[in-house]
């Protein structure tokens, strides 16, 4: 099996697009290092003084809270989390990190995970129905290997280019991130808000699970994608299908779930797990559990119809 | 003679209600060239891609070396080496790393063994570029050296002259006399043009509309009795009744069946019988007048 990972990684990078790829992330980084820089340079505050905004902060969310209308849950919600924070802040003396450092930098650098998925979702959509629009899927498929294993090794090499690219991100946002701000005071720590209690969490560690949980829906999409190429031999209609679900499902979700509940099951209501360690989830009776069973469903679903319809098609033409 | 190297059981394809196939059986030995001849559309493309498990059979099995390619897929293929076609590869690799692709696919295939295929299908000095740069010629040698990786047993060659040049075609035509000299291998190959396959093979199966109508030795002329052709004067032909010889009169003369050996007393025969000769040959038929004899009657009976 190892082999034809090897053999599958050796088609993709062997290609100049995929350097392209690796060259735009990065200079995705770059970007916003530099950005960040420039406009943080304004925004410098004496840290003494940190007290009496962070009381000053509470009493405006507080007043917002009062003002809210009963609708409007979500807002609430949010405005209790960072009210919470403020107080432990307070009653811990962890003053709120104003300045952009390396560590804010990568935390920050994680909405470049899109920006990953979307490479890796043209990778997915190309790996399967490149071969039949190259034609070379006859040769492939007249080894003494069964064709879901060369399917299978295909979506492992795709889910490792994945792990390759939030590599390259958090490697590249690391780099610039210490390099441009440093590596702040020592104060190392996330604080998180879950069921009403703040949490202390290790930063290194924390950004890691970011990370890994922001590219769940990442995942999910390249399976998508994944599928869709093995299904239709189409690339450019899994490419296409899948970044716009990538950059609008989100959004579609969340107008639907402002009215509906059904929206609960909707996939893109539930490839955010960071809501439930550190926010609040969009449909009210939504939990983990709940999330990671829609998540494996919509998996299963996926992969079967990949795998069905792959092993059992012919090849023509 | 030992069993079949590649056997076909009552195949039959059915693609949307539409019998593509229609239960094919024939068995291919060892060590010989196997034709398959069959106007545009006879299901050629269909059979060959069923005995490599790119198409799934409907009924019937295919066995290679008695393993039979639905059930024991991985066992079946790892006897036969292909092509489809014009042989696609990868452009953006080269020729070398092409063959690591195959290589690494299957079990066993040594640096030496790339080198040593690579020497005989005469790809040495351009291996290492990229492939969008070779002629078609040089992709069809490359297809061949895929395909040689393995030692497989059988060759499976799907209209491997398509679109080559009369050289192209006499190369890919040496080299699988040299295999199936050298290495035993048994090669089955398909094409609609006769006279290329009347040259490489020993054994040719005619198919139309997915029907087997025909499987014809190429070299009739080792059987022992043949048909010669006598131009004569018909004066006195009725004298051989007399004697107890079947012929047949056609124009201009009669056609008799008989050995090589008799041919010279029956021209003496004729002779002290005092009927002129004119011509005498054998009529051998060309594989040609017999494709277009077994096609034209299948058409008659499906009309």
């Amino acid at each position: 099996m190892h082999k034809l990972i090897v053999n599958e990684w050796i088609k993709i990078f062997k290609r100049p697009g995929t350097f392209v790829m690796i060259g735009l992330l990065i200079l995705g980084v770059i970007a916003t290092g530099v950005l960040t820089k420039v406009y943080s340079n304004n925004k410098q505050t004496a840290n003494h003084q940190w007290e009496q905004q962070v009381e000053q902060e509470i009493k405006q969310y507080q007043q917002q809270i009062s003002e809210l209308p009963a609708t409007a849950v979500s807002v609430k919600k949010d405005l209790e989390k960072k009210v919470a924070i403020d107080q432990y802040r307070l009653d811990h003396k962890i003053p709120p990190a104003k300045e952009a450092t390396g560590w804010t930098f990568i935390k920050d650098s994680s909405a470049l995970i899109s920006f990953a998925g979307l490479f890796t979702i043209i990778i997915a959509a190309g790996i399967v129905a490149s071969e039949f629009s190259w034609g070379t899927v006859k040769l492939l498929l007249i080894r003494p290997i069964k064709r879901y294993k060369i399917l299978l090794s295909k979506y492992m090499t795709v889910i490792l280019f994945d792990l390759f690219m939030l590599a390259v991100l958090f490697v590249s946002a690391a780099i610039i991130g210490f390099s441009l701000f440093g590596t702040g005071d020592g104060n190392n720590v996330h604080l998180a808000y879950s069921n009403g209690n703040v949490v202390e969490q290790n930063m290194f560690l924390y950004l890691i699970k970011t990370y890994l949980l922001s590219s769940i829906d990442v995942i999910m999409i390249t399976t998508m994608a994944f599928m869709i190429s093995a299904v239709f031999r189409n690339s450019s209609m899994a490419i296409g299908l899948s970044i716009f679900l990538l950059f609008m499902g989100g959004t579609i979700t969340s107008l639907i779930s402002s009215r509906y509940d059904w929206a609960k099951y909707i996939l893109f209501a539930n490839t955010d797990l960071t809501q439930y360690f550190d926010g609040v989830p969009l449909v009210k009776e939504m939990t983990l559990g709940f999330s990671v069973f829609m998540l494996l469903i919509y998996f299963f679903v996926f992969q079967l119809l990949a795998f069905g319809v792959f092993t059992k098609r012919d090849v023509a033409a | 003679m030992s069993s079949p190297v590649v056997e076909l059981k009552k195949v039959s394809k059915v693609i949307k209600g539409k019998k593509i196939i229609d239960d094919l059986s024939f068995a291919i030995e060892e060590g010989e060239v196997f034709g398959f001849l069959g106007p545009n559309g006879a299901g050629k493309t269909t059979t060959i891609r069923m005995m490599v498990g790119l198409m799934g059979i409907t009924s019937g099995d295919i066995l290679i070396c008695g393993k039979s390619v639905e059930k024991e897929f991985e066992e079946a293929i790892r006897n036969i080496g292909g092509i489809v076609e014009n042989p696609e590869l990868y452009k953006f690799l080269t020729g070398y790393q092409n063959l690591m692709q195959y290589a690494r696919m299957v079990k066993g295939v040594s640096k030496q063994k790339i080198e040593e295929v690579v020497e005989f299908v005469g790809l040495k000095d351009r291996i290492h570029d990229k492939v969008k740069t070779y002629s078609l010629g040089m992709r069809q040698r490359l297809g061949l050296a895929q395909s040689l990786l393995h030692d497989p047993k059988v060759m499976i060659l799907d209209e491997p002259t398509n679109g080559l040049d009369p050289a192209g075609i006499r190369e890919i035509r040496d080299h699988l006399k040299k295999l199936t000299k050298e290495k035993g291998m048994s090669v089955i190959v398909s094409s609609h043009l006769l006279s290329e396959m009347e040259m490489m093979c020993d054994r040719i199966a005619i198919i139309q509309n997915g029907k087997l109508i025909d499987i014809q030795k190429v070299h009739d002329e080792q059987e022992s009795k043949q048909k010669y052709f006598f131009e004569v004067d018909m004066k006195n032909i009725a004298i051989l009744k007399n004697r107890g010889i079947s012929y047949e009169k056609v124009d201009n003369g009669i056609a008799i069946e008989m050995e090589k050996e008799e041919v010279p007393n029956m021209i003496q025969l004729l002779i002290e019988k005092g009927i002129r000769i004119f011509e005498v040959k054998p009529i051998s038929k060309s594989l040609e007048d017999r494709f277009l004899e077994v096609t034209t009657q299948g058409e008659k009976l499906h009309a």
